[in-house]
């Protein structure tokens, strides 16, 4: 025995003698006495027995095919070895150090969304597992050329992270663009791939999400095949795909296996919906403070009548209702779910009732925050209807300053935000100027699946 | 150095379609059966003359900038007039920017006051928009060029609330056609009524970053014909919907012909249009802040964006000046004219740059 | 950088400001008086009495609308003197309605007080405009006891509505461009209170800012035919052309007009060619019981054709003879004419103008009934 190697071993011994769950094993096989370390915590029992132990005992030179050689000046290299769940072998007799990957940590089965379900169409979502969700991709693209790069991130953690495209038609400029940013990061550790989201979009400052977020295979396989660079995090459920448009955000993977016709009428309903939902009660505080002149007159003495006894101007009113709904939405999602139900109704009933019967609130605003609240969950991007909700803020501060004049300063403001987004250097808003005439056969109208078969403009795939 | 000069060329040709376009409909196109009342009904025809004019107008323009491909307006003054003389006329251009930006924004924001927002005063909507107009300018005239054609497809649906107006009206006051004798009525008509399809011009300053400088002709022409015909079928239905004396007297003839209709559930269709405005004076403004900030950056020779900064305050003094509104109009109606002096400005640089290019060869 | 801190300062700014303007007087809707109506009755040259009628929605309150006079020179002034009386803040956005009494259409300057209103942002274009036979006031004060609400009342009634197509619903706008197009002359409607009911009893004829005639509905439908209304009220025809006495309803009636003048200032003529479509639903007269031929039905319309193109020439030439062109005849001689046309051409060329009529009726059916 060399000196330096027993050094080596010892110095390692030494790092990881305060966690518990190493095993240290000292075993004699055919060639020679060898050591054995592992964190018993990120290895089945059965995976260690049948690639390590058996092996072991009865036919060494298997160990030597399936195992790989590692050096020993890099102490620091081997002990994280030895934290991605790998087992460290230590043949005493030639002073040979080896690895054998036995990382099997417990991981949960494949189940069906929560967040994006839908009605038609394949059920099975990703789970925390990097290795399960890159092969839930990879059943579906069988594809040669469907690359997968795999680097960590977080300087203090090293999660793995796996970057999926398509090789002859993902956009190179893109690429590098993405590895450039992945590569700049210096974040100590992530839990979840939004975080990492956040530090490689273009403009982080934006309430707007300007990469697109899914947990289902299928929407991401879609998105691959569009020729976009889709990442994935261990420990993460979503993957990122990267880049997108504003629009996108209001595509449901769903409308592909409905009719077009039905597709078409929910995509309608939804894009126009994120307008109504930060428009209407700002609306409402605009015409009662400074145009009542736009209603129609039944409806304003209407109004007049509900509004009597309401102590509050429109825009407090207004502000104190929308707090309500966050509230109540709030507390619903912490909730138990079976508590959840009961704060629904007590919210909704007794809550909107009684405010208008005490006269806190006019009815006509019930209805019509209720309307937006509903229509706030219509993205299928969860994102971009938390984005919705502070946006509508806005929209009511300003139309409580200046009316109508004030939300469309609001919008104006709006539009040119959206205008000068990027995604991964694309504009987020493309479909507005389509970049190919073929976008528009998957836009608001989904047109019949014949004709979808084209790229993206915006994926600025290659030419073939 | 490749990637440095592609990055230069921005605007596609649909940029420069609409830079041209909606740079042109402002508050001019408001008021502008009324500016050219003085024709009477003959007016309706005037909108195609303009069009004539503003075509043979922009080709002095490009020709001067396809000469010097990658500088603009304010770059080509120091070279063909000298340092000196150049920076003195950029300053001037500068000036006349400003307080035209600002004859805009207070023409509107007086407009707003008197309908959306009676009983208010005008300083927080104009600090508002100028906040915004910062906003909008510092991303770029790509930025510029994007909201353009956003604001034209937002706001071209309003042609549609225009169709009351159109089945209440007379076609038969389109006849006789140019019904007027006094050259003096059609000068007045021209010079009153051409302010409202000025910004086209801006395409000198904004030539350099054109990706298709062979093709920008063709573009900006096309963005100048569509403006062009909205102002025609705004006259012309103002023509149809109102007498000779509605069209003198009523200020802002467009709004009233939104009037003319309503919903079931929206009856005044105005006021969303006088705020729905909003995005073509925010066009419109722009694209000329954008002009006066390049001009000042040439003026210093540095590029920052304070001086965007600097530039809104300018603004916001001269709308909100403690002067009274006579002295703001005149101020602002000679600016108008000023105007009119940029348009014919290459043509006296295309002399410059001839009678140079000769001496060099007789040199 | 400077986008962040652009974020920051708009997002304070806007709280700021939105708590600034709580601080500006800005009325609440609950305490505004929204007028419905508002009336003018002359009391003498220099004076009138303004009325307004604003609605009510306290359950408690006795009446539904609450109404004010007062007596005052100019409108403006006389809103302000209403201003006091009420306990509301009044404004004018969503008027409906605008009265004058006769004696102000036939007196007083309806123009003035109309382009007072027409010049005021606030008030809406579509606002219209009646001649009540009495007084507006009482008109607008008395208890109707199955309408509860006259603001709704009165502006329902003067909606335009197919069995009322004679009305021209002359509103803000239209009362502007007539008065100021030298070719037309105002028409307004005219109401009166009939018991407890409110009734259009005609049309009132101005001749430039006077109102000079009254003209029966029947009279009324004519101007909207000739100005090409393309639907028309029920026709009700009275003839006597050999049959003996007729009477007879076409509905449905579908119109189309064709004019055509000679172009010719001195000796001027006008070929007035009207189309009418209908059916017939109801005859009474001696050919009764033999209307089921296609050539009993010719004879008929030949008839009508006959009774409509005496009544037109004669209720055009009664025009001509007040010098009054309602429906913009003048129109079809200024659009040949070069030069400015004046309010003198247009009497000068109605008086002396030569009408040529011709009706084409033609019955689509008679009705379900055989």
């Amino acid at each position: 025995m060399e000196e330096r190697e027993q050094q080596v071993i010892d110095q390692i011994k030494d790092k990881v003698q305060e966690i518990d769950d190493v095993v240290i094993k000292e075993m004699v096989t055919d060639v020679g006495d060898a050591t054995i370390i592992y964190f018993s915590s990120l290895i089945e029992k059965m995976t260690l027995q049948s690639m390590v132990f058996i092996p072991l005992a009865n036919h060494v030179n298997q160990i030597f095919q399936v195992s790989e050689a590692l050096e020993l000046d890099d102490v620091d290299l081997i002990l994280q070895k030895l934290d991605a769940g790998q087992t460290l072998l230590f043949f005493h007799k030639t002073a040979q150090l080896r690895v054998i990957d036995t990382y099997s940590a417990p991981t949960r089965s494949i189940t069906n969304t929560e967040t994006e379900s839908t009605v038609i169409g394949p059920q099975d979502a990703f789970t925390e597992s990097l290795e399960t969700n890159i092969s839930l991709v990879k059943r579906r693209i069988q594809n040669p050329m469907l690359k997968n790069e795999t680097r960590t991130v977080g300087t203090e953690t090293n999660i793995k992270i796996s970057i999926l495209y398509i090789d002859n038609i993902v956009n190179k400029e893109n690429l590098d663009t993405l590895r450039e940013r992945i590569n700049q990061i210096q974040f100590p550790f992530f839990t979840d791939i939004s975080e990492l989201k956040q530090l490689i979009e273009d403009n982080p400052l934006s309430p707007f999400p300007q990469h697109y977020m899914s947990v289902r295979p299928d929407s991401v396989s879609q998105y691959l095949i569009d020729g976009r660079i889709v990442i994935f995090m261990d420990n993460s459920q979503a993957a990122i795909v990267c880049p997108t448009s504003f629009f996108e955000m209001f595509v449901s993977v769903e409308d592909y296996y409905n009719r077009w016709t039905t597709a078409s009428l929910l995509r309608m309903l939804r894009f126009f919906g994120f307008f109504l939902t930060i428009m209407i009660t700002p609306m409402y505080i605009s015409a009662l403070t400074f145009h009542p002149e736009v209603l129609p007159y039944e409806l304003l003495l209407n109004l007049q009548e509900s509004r009597s006894k309401v102590p509050f101007p429109p825009l407090i009113e207004v502000l104190f209702i929308e707090l309500i709904i966050e509230v109540l939405r709030e507390a619903g999602s912490r909730m138990p779910a079976k508590v959840g139900q009961t704060i629904g109704i007590v919210g909704g009933i007794v809550i909107g009732t009684a405010a208008v019967e005490a006269g806190l609130l006019s009815n006509i605003l019930i209805v019509l925050v209720a309307t937006s609240a509903l229509l706030s969950f219509l993205p299928p991007i969860f994102l971009l209807s938390n984005t919705s909700r502070f946006i509508r803020y806005i929209f009511i501060l300003s139309a409580g300053l200046f009316g109508l004049y004030g939300l469309m300063l609001a919008f104006a403001w709006l539009f040119a935000h959206l205008l000068r987004l990027n995604s991964l250097g694309t504009p987020y808003m493309s479909p507005v100027v389509p970049r190919n005439a073929s976008d528009l056969f998957d836009s608001i109208i989904r047109f019949p699946t014949k004709y979808l078969k084209t790229k993206k403009g915006i994926s600025r795939a290659q030419k073939k | 150095m490749s990637t440095g000069k592609s990055k230069k060329k921005l605007l596609n040709a649909y940029h420069v379609v609409f830079l041209a376009q909606s740079v042109m409909i402002g508050t001019g196109i408001l008021s502008l059966p009324q500016q050219l009342s003085s024709l009477g009904y003959s007016q309706a025809l005037m909108p195609l003359i303009f069009g004539v004019i503003a075509s043979v107008t922009l080709y002095p323009m490009i020709w001067i900038n396809s000469k010097f491909p990658n500088d603009n307006l304010f770059r080509i003054n120091e070279i063909l007039l000298g340092k000196w003389l150049g920076k003195c006329i950029n300053l001037f251009f500068v000036i006349q920017f400003l307080v035209f930006i600002a004859g805009i924004i207070s023409n509107y924001m007086h407009l707003i006051q008197s309908t959306a927002l009676q009983e208010q005063t005008i300083t927080g909507p104009v600090f508002c928009f100028l906040l915004l107009l910062i906003y909008i300018v510092s991303g770029g005239i790509k930025s510029i060029a994007r909201f353009c054609i956003m604001t034209f497809f937002l706001t071209i649906g309003f042609l549609y609330f225009t169709h009351w107006a159109f089945e209440k009206g007379d076609m038969s006051h389109f006849l006789p056609l140019f019904n007027f004798f006094s050259v003096n009525d059609f000068y007045e008509a021209l010079k009153r009524g051409y302010l409202s399809v000025l910004g086209y011009e801006l395409v000198m300053f904004y030539f350099p970053y054109i990706v298709d400088q062979k093709k920008a002709f063709r573009h900006s022409l096309i963005g100048i014909w569509i403006s062009i015909l909205l102002c025609f079928i705004t006259t012309a239905i103002s023509v149809m919907y109102y007498s000779e004396w509605q069209l003198e007297y009523v200020e802002f003839s467009v709004l009233n012909l939104f009037k003319a209709g309503e919903f079931s559930f929206i009856e005044r269709i105005d006021i969303f249009g006088i705020t729905l405005w909003v995005f073509l004076i925010l066009s419109t403004v722009a694209a000329y802040l954008w002009c006066a900030k390049k001009g000042v950056e040439t003026l210093v020779s540095k590029k920052s964006n304070v001086y965007l900064y600097i530039l809104v305050a300018i603004i916001f003094f001269v709308v909100k000046m403690p002067s009274s509104r006579e002295f703001q109009d005149k101020l602002f109606t000679s600016a108008n004219y000023v105007g009119y002096m940029l348009i014919l400005w290459p043509v006296l640089l295309m002399m410059v740059y001839v009678l140079r290019k000769k001496k060099q060869v007789q040199v | 950088m400077s986008r962040k801190l652009l974020y920051v300062t708009l997002c304070i700014q806007l709280f700021v400001l939105a708590a600034c303007t709580e601080k500006e007087i800005k009325v609440p809707l609950e305490d505004v008086g929204m007028v419905g109506i508002i009336a003018f009755d002359y009391i003498d040259k220099d004076s009138m009495k303004l009325t307004v009628a604003i609605p009510q929605y306290s359950p408690e309150a006795q009446r539904s609308t609450q109404t004010f006079s007062v007596t005052t020179e100019l409108v403006s002034n006389g809103i302000v003197e209403i201003e006091k009386l009420s306990d509301k803040k009044i404004v004018f956005n969503q008027l409906r309605v605008v009265l004058f009494n006769e004696e102000f259409a036939r007196q007083g300057n309806i123009r003035k007080v109309l382009q007072h209103l027409y010049r005021n942002a606030e008030v809406g274009n579509k606002v219209l405009i009646a001649i009540v036979k009495e007084k507006g006031e009482e008109m607008l004060k008395y208890n109707y006891p199955d309408k509860p609400n006259i603001n709704f009342y009165l502006n329902d009634l003067l909606q335009p509505s197919i069995n009322t197509a004679f009305n021209p619903n002359t509103n803000i706008h239209d009362f502007m461009y007539t008065i100021s197009n030298p070719v037309f002359d105002p028409t307004i409607p005219f109401i009166d209170k009939n018991s407890d009911k409110i009734e259009i009893k005609g049309i009132a004829v101005f001749k430039g800012n006077q109102m000079i005639e009254l003209i029966t509905p029947n009279e009324a439908l004519i101007i909207q035919a000739i100005q090409g209304k393309k639907n028309l009220a029920p026709l009700d025809i009275n003839m006597e052309q050999g049959h003996g006495k007729e009477k007879l309803l076409i509905d449905l009636v579908e119109n189309d007009v064709h004019i055509e003048s000679n172009k010719n200032m001195h000796s001027p003529k006008l070929t007035i060619a009207l189309t009418i479509k209908g059916t017939l639903s109801e005859y009474k007269g001696a050919r009764e019981n033999d209307l089921f031929t296609i050539e009993s039905l010719a004879d008929l319309e030949k008839d009508v054709n006959k009774e409509l193109e005496q009544d037109i020439k004669k209720f055009l030439d009664k025009l001509n003879e007040w010098q009054v062109d309602p429906s913009g005849l003048s129109e079809y001689f200024r659009m040949y004419h070069r030069g400015k046309w004046t309010t003198e051409k247009k009497r000068e060329i109605i008086s002396k103008v030569a009408i040529d009529v011709q009706v084409k009726t033609s019955i689509i059916s008679t009705g379900t009934l055989k």
